[in-house]
């Protein structure tokens, strides 16, 4: 299928639809004006949604029903998620201002827009937040963050570089494994020596068949930076499989289980043994009469298994008879969950639970694990390089080229 | 097991067995510090390249190069870059690929395409961080293309160092590529920063901190100020 001509054209109209949009005035409607019951438009922060199906449309939920949010603009590229949204919108505020966009540049490019939730299949995470950072919103974004390992450092920089707050998801990193925390960050269980996480499975090339299109969908803006491919509805499925029924299954747009749940799973362990600013700087492949498994080692000397034969997820490997002295668990800011941590952070400039950067350390995990398997052997990781150190095969997968037109 | 492999891949598309083909990828990672087997597997897999494969089957060559291809394969990708329909996964094993052969065969293509495809080279030019195509690149800015133009941009931010930042000062951005410069020439201050050339980097920054940018930009320059002084300090 020809893109060449389609894609440029599409470009161009959107310069075109964002110069007006950004000459139209701003009117200000009733709902601006604040009560008992609400703050004013002033002090709310306007927030679009982008990639509204499924976990966008949980999300979508959790935003809008915040007396301290203003919700203004639904982004999808299936026509009846994204007129749903605007509904769903809509009717909360009983009114009609709601936009609905199939372009995500034209959210971005939108000045009354503070912030944006993302919840794409993970291949467009990187592109749409760094191009969120660059127009000065600050991001929420839903788990795996990233897709290749190099996508990290350009996400974290970009938040940094112009000041944003950007949050990871997974509300389960907090949430799910306080009885693992809890024990571990009030000293009981003596030095970590070692964790375990068992997530499954690894993603794998999709090769499912053309199939007539049975939905409204832009399938050029859904494909985006990924390699082409004929329309599936598998291929697309927004849905929570990760064996085969969804995208979350196909390496092009998702780490498999391994990223999905492992961004909960990691992230919990990583959590529990307080190294989410670190990342290991080597994977052992291991094999285990012919089922392979991992040992991530982290400069601190803690080892991280993934599917540690015969052993419990989270189960934690302490020092028996060592007590160390407790330290406080950190916690969301604000009220809501990670929702109102994040919102919460964007008035305050502080550093969310689920910052950029430690949710990146998380992805990282999944990623060389991934890398590991491909390879089926053993790597070195250095954080600092953001490389393989001298393993010129294992370096060409910290990355992937992106289909044009798009870039980071 | 591989010569059925290869077979199965005649036939290879889309719906057709993955399994059929999954002896290939057992292939690449068992013979990892093989070089004769590994030569042997790239040959194999060139020569595939240039027969009768689905478009699927010709993706699926390019995803086993991307790993194994060195400059022996460069020839066959280099010339798919200009193809619509084949230039992004002839990029896919180009990009990541260490061959200098590589770089050149991007550098090549640059003049040769154009739109998107000319944008996609870019990109890939920017992930090799090539600095050998900074000229090449710097001319493109002032493209009538925005589209090209703004791409140039990020080519040369992801590049970075002093030589992509004075190409990038000396720019004439039409007005939708500027924010491009902008944050690419951010980027080459953060890469002379990371390089512990503070002093380049603190004249990106103050030329940006100006009221004449906008408050995202001024904010951005203030804060690499601060911390081109905290390195100095």
């Amino acid at each position: 299928m020809p893109m060449s001509s389609k894609q440029s054209s599409t470009r161009r109209d959107f310069l075109k639809t964002t110069g007006a949009a950004v000459a139209a005035p701003y009117v200000i409607t009733s709902t601006a004006l604040g009560n008992s019951q609400r703050p004013p438009a002033s002090d709310r922060i306007v927030m679009g949604g982008i990639g509204i199906g499924n976990m966008g449309r949980g999300d979508q939920g959790a935003f809008l029903n915040r007396k301290d949010v203003q919700y203004v603009a639904v982004c999808d590229v299936r026509k009846e998620v994204r007129e749903k949204a605007k509904a769903t919108v809509d009717d909360r505020y009983h009114n009609k201002d709601c936009q609905a966009h199939n372009d995500f540049r034209e959210v971005l490019g939108r000045a009354d827009i503070d912030a944006v939730h993302i919840a794409t299949p993970d291949h467009w995470h990187a592109i749409i937040t760094v191009e969120a950072c660059r127009n000065g919103k600050d991001v929420y974004c839903q788990k795996p963050e990233t897709l290749t390992l190099r996508e990290g450092p350009l996400m974290v920089g970009a938040a940094r570089r112009y000041g944003r707050v950007v949050s990871g998801g997974s509300q389960r990193v907090l949430g799910d494994y306080r009885k693992y925390v809890d024990p571990v960050w009030a000293g009981e269980l003596g030095t970590i020596k070692s964790i375990n996480v068992n997530v499954n499975p690894l993603p794998k090339l999709c090769n499912l068949p053309p199939e007539p299109m049975a939905e409204t969908i832009d399938w050029e803006m859904w494909l985006g930076p990924a390699p082409w491919a004929p329309y599936n509805s598998k291929r697309c499925s927004g849905s929570f499989s990760i064996n085969g029924s969804s995208w979350r299954s196909f390496s092009d747009y998702s780490g498999g289980g391994m990223t999905d749940w492992g961004a909960h799973h990691f992230g919990g362990a990583l959590f529990t043994c307080d190294v989410r600013d670190l990342q290991p700087e080597a994977v052992t492949f291991h094999e285990n009469n012919g089922t392979p498994y991992l040992s991530y080692h982290y400069p601190n000397g803690l080892i991280v298994y993934h599917n540690k034969p015969k052993t419990e997820n989270l189960a934690i490997e302490g020092t028996p008879g060592e007590k160390l002295t407790p330290k406080p668990v950190p916690m969301y800011k604000g009220e809501g969950g990670i929702y109102g941590d994040f919102i919460q952070c964007v008035k305050t400039r502080e550093r969310p639970f689920r910052d950029i950067e430690l949710a990146v350390n998380t992805a990282v995990v999944s990623h060389l694990g991934n890398i590991a398997y491909q390879l089926k052997r053993s790597l070195k990781w250095d954080a600092a390089k953001q490389e393989f150190p001298g393993d010129a095969e294992a370096n060409r997968l910290v990355d992937r080229a992106r289909r044009e037109p798009w870039q980071i | 097991m591989l010569d059925e492999a290869f077979e199965a891949l005649k036939k290879f598309d889309w719906g057709t067995d993955v399994a059929a083909v999954a002896p290939i990828d057992d292939a690449v990672a068992a013979t990892h510090g093989q070089a004769d087997a590994r030569r042997d597997l790239e040959q194999r897999l060139v020569a595939a390249l240039g027969g009768k494969l689905s478009r699927d089957a010709q993706d699926y060559v390019c995803r086993k190069l991307a790993i194994i291809g060195t400059a022996a394969a460069v020839p066959a990708l280099a010339s798919r870059l200009g193809a619509p329909h084949h230039s992004h996964m002839a990029r896919f094993a180009l990009e990541r690929m260490p061959a200098p052969e590589a770089a050149q065969a991007l550098r090549d293509a640059l003049p040769k395409v154009t739109g998107d495809l000319k944008i996609g080279v870019l990109s890939s030019i920017g992930a090799r961080r090539d600095k050998a195509a900074i000229a090449a690149v710097s001319g493109l800015l002032s493209d009538n293309d925005p589209s090209i133009a703004t791409a140039a941009a990020h080519a040369l931010g992801a590049i970075g160092g002093a030589k992509s930042a004075q190409a990038l000062a000396a720019a004439r951005p039409s007005k939708s590529s500027k924010p491009a410069v902008i944050d690419a020439q951010l980027a080459c201050a953060e890469s002379l920063l990371a390089e512990k050339n503070e002093a380049e980097a603190m004249k990106i920054y103050q030329s940006l901190a100006g009221d004449h940018q906008g408050r995202l930009v001024r904010l951005a320059a203030t804060r690499g100020m601060l911390a081109c002084a905290s390195k100095q300090g």
